[in-house]
């Protein structure tokens, strides 16, 4: 697997100019606007984003059938996949957290709390997004898994709308609950959320690995 | 070292019912046309597809036990696929390194060396000799006991294919327990380096023959209508009407040589076996 690794962090470096773009960006925001929450999604989703376009290189010139030839089983390509996008979703996730208490501390600001907590509730959907577009991607590649995402991103967009507006018709406001949260219920939601990310992520790979067997080269 | 006895891949216009076998230290090659079941081969062997029936053992393991581990064991080329075009040569010796326990890192920087194949560039934009050197070095710099090559020489001038074909033949040389199996459609690389042949053709093997028997044993006798009709029939495997009469292929040059020495015998190459093969008629 370490082989594998080494050939995706290979290949990102191909792409270092667009992530060096990417970390201009985040600071360039961070240092004028205080929309940290953005930047930390921002960064941290730009960087899981990494691991669907490695596996677009692997199947760029049929190239997956040589990689499946090598010492390596579909397993462990599912396992190195999930790994890849876990380092480097997580270490952008990290690297957007320090650039925006970068900022908040230049400008004196003491937000370090305030961006943790942030920083904490992008975690999980950063790993919800992992957990459905690996499956996409290595089930449908670049092209078609593109279009299925849009779609699916669209539908959970429409559904979280709905609920809302279901749970209104019922005089139920969500949103002013959840602006209303102490900070001790948010930490408590946003574990929550994390754990049922880590469940989901396991689901995906189980589901991932299951997609690859089948796949002939 | 690899033995398949009816292995077979159905497609909607293709079916594929292959058997062949590899000895220890042997060259054995797969000719074919284009789209004749060689790579479906080889990828069933390589597990890369199901297979629809039959048996595959290979290195004396049933492909179903043949594990991840094993595959340590296996050199690959494959006609149409490879690392990312997107590497460097520089890029890849750690990603061998950690894939391969027994990878060569000197001998294989020696070979890049001796090849002069650049090591930043990327290999999407070598030619197609230095591509296919790579392809093979990577193959061959891991101490595997089985080569696995589908189609190492295509699209390669004289002299790559004949560095090529020199670089097996130095594989082959540091230990007698290696084996081969390549396959080609041009005959002639396979002629200097093969110890015994097999044909395919539409998903069948049609021919299974050592190279030295083929090439001294076998013979194009051309015939006019009349000697066709006196010519003893029973080592003709195939004839092919021509304007002069008729083309037959024969496994027994030497017999013809001695029982009809009126008529014209030319030393059938593999080629022309194939043709034969392929087009003529069996009788």
């Amino acid at each position: 697997m370490k082989g594998l690794l080494i050939k995706d962090f290979k290949l990102m470096k191909a792409q270092k100019h667009f992530y060096l773009l990417i970390v201009a960006i985040a600071v360039g925001m961070a240092v004028f606007t205080e929309v940290s929450s953005f930047i930390i999604g921002y960064m941290a989703f730009i960087g899981s984003l990494f691991t669907l376009s490695t596996i677009s290189y692997d199947e760029f010139d049929n190239g997956n059938a040589f990689i499946f030839s090598l010492p390596i089983n579909r397993k462990c390509y599912v396992k190195e996949k999930y790994g890849f996008g876990l380092i480097v979703g997580g270490s952008s996730w990290l690297l957007g957290t320090i650039i925006v208490l970068g900022a908040g501390l230049t400008r004196d600001h003491n937000l370090i709390l305030d961006t943790l907590m942030t920083a904490l509730m992008v975690l999980p959907a950063m790993l919800m997004i992992l957990a459905f577009m690996l499956p996409f991607q290595l089930k449908f590649g670049g092209e078609k898994s593109r279009i299925g995402i849009m779609g699916a991103l669209g539908l959970m967009f429409i559904i979280g709308v709905l609920i809302v507006k279901i749970a209104k018709s019922f005089s139920f406001d969500l949103v002013s609950m959840l602006n209303n949260l102490s900070t001790m219920s948010i930490g408590m939601l946003n574990m929550g959320a994390i754990v049922i990310a880590v469940v989901a992520l396991l689901l995906s790979y189980k589901i991932s690995v299951s997609i690859m067997n089948k796949k002939e080269f | 070292m690899l033995k398949i006895e009816h292995l077979k891949k159905n497609y909607d216009a293709f079916s594929l019912d292959c058997s062949l076998e590899i000895m220890q230290g042997r060259v054995t090659g797969l000719i074919g046309q284009n789209g004749s079941g060689k790579s479906t081969t080889f990828k069933a062997i390589l597990g890369l597809i199901t297979s629809d029936g039959g048996t595959v053992r290979i290195l004396g393991k049933d492909i179903q036990a043949f594990k991840t581990e094993d595959k340590q064991d296996l050199g690959i080329v494959l006609s149409d696929s490879g690392f990312s075009g997107y590497l460097t040569i520089n890029d890849m010796i750690p990603i061998l390194d950690n894939l391969y326990k027994a990878f060569d890192k000197p001998f294989f920087m020696e070979q890049i060396q001796r090849f002069g194949l650049p090591r930043n560039k990327k290999t999407k934009d070598f030619s197609t000799g230095m591509k296919a050197k790579l392809k093979i070095l990577i193959a061959i710099s891991h101490n595997a006991k089985l080569l696995i090559l589908d189609e190492p020489t295509a699209g390669l001038d004289v002299i790559a294919r004949d560095e090529l074909l020199e670089m097996l033949r130095d594989f082959m040389e540091k230990d007698e327990e290696r084996s081969i199996l390549i396959s080609s459609h041009i005959s002639s690389d396979l002629e200097t380096l093969c110890d015994d042949l097999y044909m395919i053709h539409e998903g069948k093997i049609i021919m299974h023959e050592d190279t030295d028997v083929l090439l001294s044993d076998y013979a194009l006798l051309k015939v006019d209508q009349k000697q066709y009709a006196d010519i003893d029939k029973q080592y003709i495997l195939r004839y092919k009407k021509e304007s002069y009469g008729y083309s037959c292929l024969t496994n027994q040059k030497q017999y013809y040589i001695e029982n009809h020495p009126q008529i014209a015998i030319e030393k059938g190459t593999i080629d022309e076996v194939i043709t034969m093969m392929i087009r003529g008629v069996e009788l």
